[in-house]
């Protein structure tokens, strides 16, 4: 091969030597082995991705890629040279805010310059320059304390990229930061590799990991696989099928009866808030046995209660795995799953075991009806109404600043509306009431537990408070240590924990006294995607206990659990629906397009559209059109004009990330 | 309906235990509440009343008579003044005093004899060395205190009421600097309120500061449990607190006890109560630790500059006096001194016990209703 054709995954041959080469690094502290045996390489130009569950290494292979770790064995070449030479060449955004809250924007700016002796007009031109691309040049002089967090993110990458550097580290830059920017920060960072700056991120969200071009897969100090996301998906040997049934519960326990063992052609189950998704290896085969689940016939475990052996409504849809099935399947593979402990469910109030669903109070678990809040002049919630039934999973959705904290906090009664009518559990007023109090369960976006208590102490804290009797105390906290995986760690120190498991030690302190309604503000904000996964399956085991769960996430394709959404903008719930409803109503189509030249067509698109219709991925543009049959050949030729060759075109379905962004952008009204 | 009752005592407990845990894992408040006070009276007791002896004293004595010589002899017994070369007249005693050449200078009237037969009191002059301020002010202390024994000589050998011999001090602007005994009970009354104030605000602000307030709002806790999770360890350990500092004021500074130590602890327990509900109204208005430490500084100085403990009231501007009625700790100085140096009980002490114990009141119910009132 001669010239710089591209490879299969869509990599151009290298020609330089590589940006970044790791030959078999390793990292110990103490007797603990961060990273064991790592090797890659990253080429000029690229979006480097590693992810990984916490504690895979991520963060020490940064620290040494950044030049302020050493490695304890192993190679390690930054563009040809140990990283320390080369720090004036690597910028570095760590996982906190690395700014000066009380120095303004060019304050902040000028001084991470100063450091990197670049001043002058030379720094002028590049800050005024980063400051446009981001969007933050109409207010150089705020102070940074003062930005939200996807302008903090935003103002520190200007920071990182402000001495030129060739290649930029970034280390989970996006956690806490909403959607919306996340989108933008990920646009702008395709606009940075085109600049020749190499990229390597480490991100927890799997769908941003769909954005790299090539991608690493880290579990315990380990590669365990490597590849662009596409070949990675193609890699799974796997077809995933998008179930749907009214009854849902039963198709799946139908399912899970059949074991992976006796049917090695059903790889996974997972459940989600409106339909299950089936890894298959064989898409006839298991459409078949899928088929003959539904239908009733064949050998079915029938289990308690309300299987009555009827057949079921059933709709599939073949659909390609996502990243998160390759995350999974390839971490079950090294550590077979455990067989989780179901949480030891008293009869309570609102349901009685064995007969989901039955027995629910007929009124609403939640229900708001014109609730308003004003803070002086600002309206932070106008006019709001929902309801969350026993037994729903209530998803709430928004940017930040969109109002969902200050609605969480009125809907469990924290605060009272300025406006509005609202009930819980049946009761509208004396919503501060204690015995109230006792039948709700909260779980807030900041830590939920005392960093000073040992892990067992707080758990018997809330026990206390709570008046959990002394017979089930034990029982309950027993599980809640083996549900985040603590067992024998009672007598560690909540504030010694990694965010994951404080988070999902937090929820189990939240549900120690099964409570009829639970609030979870961002319960999953840190934690992987396996151990997510695990956190939503205990969420639905409430539910199905006939509790009523109300939670907001930044993490959009775990909306997908919830069984009925609100999108909140700018204080008002603009849109509602199951998350297929609410796919379903988006207007208009979303279009995968392949370019020749992507970064230049995606550029030219971005002048030609509406900014927010049009996003990168590793090897292709999406385009929402709202009438693409119009719309389509118009874009067509306007490309082919500009000079844009256009490869291939297909119809994709809408992730609820894209009806997040649409919904935000059409209701801002901003840019339509 | 299988929901389990709440129990008002059960709450509490586990609320009072997470305190104790959260209080005894913390190194800076275990140092503040233990380690804190005893350097305090440490700091206090041994700097600033040093063992000051063999001070130049120069004496003009116009009298001449027995009761001079024997009031230079009461001077002297002790070893604290040395008697040197005066100068025979008052303004040489006065200029040696101003080169340095002497510490102190005592001018005996002539008169002291005729005045003390007829019962008449007598002013006896006192020149000091005012450079060293420090130990001026000891000097002028120990004659005065010497001078007040010798008085009490007198009276109880002639059965004369009153004083007879009264020191005019020239540089005296400090009269209170007798001893550590003075200091002792000051330094409790200025420890314990530092303590109770720094350990109660930063014990509310931490819960406000990492967010656990908002769970714990959530939980079927009420707002009076709450503090009184917050006051009731606290208290007890400040009790602890105020146990070791009198340990050390009698196993170091052999400060004798001479009064109730009930009554003694119960008014302790009365100025904990306010420098905790000062401590809450300062977490009330703070949004974070750091808050709350520096407007701590703001009200805990003129605190305990006008409360009589470092520096005697008596010594200040009368306006400033008069404005140390509005200051409870004040009240707590007085009683302190009384019970332990003069061994006092409540039938002398009970306007202050009184006064303490309305602002221990007050103090709680405005800052735990303006808590509260946050807490909703």
């Amino acid at each position: 091969m001669l010239s710089a054709a591209p490879l299969a995954d869509g990599r151009a041959e290298p020609l330089s030597p590589p940006v970044v080469a790791v030959r078999n690094l390793r990292r110990d502290y103490g007797a603990i082995k961060a990273v064991k045996d790592i090797s890659f390489e990253i080429q000029e130009g690229e979006i480097f991705g590693l992810i990984g569950p916490d504690g895979a290494g991520k963060t020490t292979t940064f620290h040494i890629l950044g030049g302020v770790l050493e490695a304890s064995g192993g190679l390690v070449l930054t563009m040809g040279r140990k990283p320390r030479d080369m720090r004036l060449q690597i910028g570095y955004l760590t996982q906190q805010f690395s700014l000066y809250p009380d120095l303004s924007l060019w304050e902040n700016l000028r001084y991470v310059a100063g450091l990197r002796e670049v001043d002058g007009a030379v720094f002028k031109e590049r800050a005024w320059y980063y400051l446009r691309l981001m969007n933050l040049d109409q207010f150089p002089d705020r102070l940074a304390g003062q930005l939200s967090g996807g302008m903090k993110q935003k103002l520190a990458l200007c920071c990182a990229l402000i001495a030129r550097p060739r290649l930029l580290l970034l280390d989970e830059p996006t956690t806490g930061v909403d959607p919306v920017s996340r989108r933008e920060f990920w646009d702008l960072l395709s606009n940075v590799a085109r600049d020749g700056v190499t990229v390597a991120v480490a991100t927890p969200y799997l769908d941003e990991a769909e954005r790299c071009s090539r991608l690493i897969l880290m579990h315990e100090g380990l590669v365990l696989e490597e590849g662009s996301p596409a070949s990675l998906k193609e890699n799974l040997g796997c077809h995933r099928l998008e179930l749907r049934s009214g009854r849902l519960a039963v198709l799946e326990r139908r399912l899970l009866s059949v074991g992976r063992g006796a049917q090695p052609v059903l790889k996974d189950v997972q459940t989600f808030g409106d339909r299950l998704d089936v890894l298959v290896t064989e898409t006839g085969a298991g459409e078949t046995l899928v088929r003959q689940l539904a239908s009733g016939s064949g050998s079915i475990d029938r289990g308690a209660g309300e299987d009555n052996g009827g057949t079921l409504d059933l709709d599939i849809e073949v659909r390609e795995p996502t990243l998160e099935n390759v995350f999974v399947a390839r971490l079950r593979r090294d550590e077979p799953e455990q067989v989780r402990l179901p949480f030891p469910f008293s009869p309570s109030v609102a349901s009685t075991p064995g007969s989901t669903n039955a027995a629910l109070p007929t009124f609403s678990a939640i229900e708001a009806r014109g609730v308003c809040k004003k803070f002086g002049s600002f309206e932070a919630v106008k006019s709001v109404s929902l309801k969350v039934g026993y037994g729903e999973i209530y998803g709430l959705l928004g940017a930040n600043g969109a109002g969902k904290t200050t609605t969480i906090k009125i809907l469990c009664g924290l605060i009272g509306p300025t406006a509005g009518h609202m009930a819980l559990c049946g009761q509208a007023s004396d919503l501060r009431r204690e015995s109230l109090r006792q039948r709700l369960g909260y779980m807030s976006q900041k830590f939920t537990l005392y960093d000073d208590l040992t892990i067992k102490e707080n758990l018997e804290f809330y026990c206390g408070v709570y008046c959990v009797p002394e017979k089930l105390k034990q029982e309950r906290i027993a599980w809640v240590l083996r549900s985040s995986e603590l067992t024998g760690q009672g007598g560690l120190l909540a504030g010694k924990l990694p965010g994951g498991w404080k988070q999902r030690l937090s929820f189990g302190a939240a549900v120690l006294h099964q409570p009829e309604v639970l609030f979870l503000d961002e319960p999953t904000s840190g934690v992987d995607p396996l151990a997510r996964r695990e956190m939503w399956k205990l969420i639905r085991d409430f539910a199905r206990q006939g509790t009523a769960v109300l939670v907001t996430t930044h993490f959009l394709e775990e909306a997908e659990n919830c069984n009925n959404l609100g999108f909140m903008v700018a204080g008002s719930l603009v849109s509602e629906g199951s998350p297929s409803q609410i796919k379903a109503e988006q207007p208009g189509t979303l279009i995968e397009l392949t370019l020749a030249d992507l970064p230049a067509g995606y550029a030219f698109l971005k002048e030609n559209l509406p900014p927010w219709r049009t996003s990168m991925f590793a090897h292709a543009l999406h385009v929402v059109l709202d009438e693409p049959q119009i719309e389509l050949p118009l874009l067509r030729e306007k490309l082919s004009r500009g000079g844009h060759q256009v490869l291939t075109e297909r119809p994709l379905p809408f992730s609820l990330e894209d009806c997040f962004i649409s919904i935000v952008q059409r209701s801002t009204g901003k840019t339509v | 309906m299988h929901l389990e009752r709440l129990d008002f005592r059960l709450q509490l407990r586990a609320l009072i235990r997470k305190e104790l845990q959260q209080i005894l894992r913390d190194r800076q408040l275990i140092f503040l509440l233990f380690a804190m006070p005893i350097l305090q009276l440490f700091i206090y007791g041994f700097a600033l009343s040093p063992e000051v002896d063999r001070l130049r004293l120069g004496i003009v004595d116009h009298a001449g008579s027995s009761i001079s010589r024997a009031l230079a002899a009461s001077l002297v017994v002790n070893g604290v003044f040395e008697v040197e070369e005066s100068g025979g007249t008052e303004a040489q005693l006065a200029r040696k005093v101003q080169d340095g050449q002497l510490d102190a200078g005592l001018i005996i009237p002539a008169d002291l004899e005729r005045r003390y037969r007829s019962g008449q009191k007598t002013r006896v002059q006192v020149l000091i060395d005012g450079v060293d301020a420090n130990t001026a002010g000891i000097a002028s202390g120990y004659v005065g205190q010497i001078l007040a024994a010798f008085n009490r000589q007198l009276t109880t050998g002639t059965q004369l009421p009153g004083e007879l011999v009264a020191p005019q001090i020239t540089f005296a602007y400090n009269p209170g600097l007798i001893s550590s005994w003075f200091f002792v009970p000051g330094v409790i009354a200025l420890v314990l309120n530092l303590v109770s104030t720094l350990v109660s605000s930063a014990a509310l602000v931490r819960e406000k500061d990492s967010g656990t307030l908002e769970q714990l709002l959530m939980t079927p806790v009420s707002s009076l449990q709450i503090l009184l999770a917050k006051i009731v360890p606290l208290s007890f350990l400040l009790m602890i607190t105020v146990f070791v500092a009198l340990m050390v004021a009698f196993l170091v500074f052999h400060v004798p006890f001479r009064g109730n130590l009930l009554l003694f602890l119960f008014v302790s327990f009365l100025a904990i109560l306010v420098g905790i509900s000062i401590g809450i109204a300062l977490a009330a208005y703070s949004e974070n630790q750091r808050q709350s430490l520096l407007t701590s500084f703001f009200v805990n100085l003129p605190v305990i500059q006008l409360s009589g403990a470092i520096a005697p009231l008596e010594s200040m501007p009368e306006i400033f006096q008069w404005m140390s009625l509005l200051n409870p700790l004040r009240y707590y100085v007085s009683c302190v001194r009384a019970i332990i140096l003069k061994g006092v009980g409540l039938e002398e002490i009970w306007p202050n016990v009184l006064a303490l114990a309305a602002y221990a009141l007050i103090l709680l119910s405005l800052s735990s209703s303006r808590f509260r009132k946050q807490l909703k």
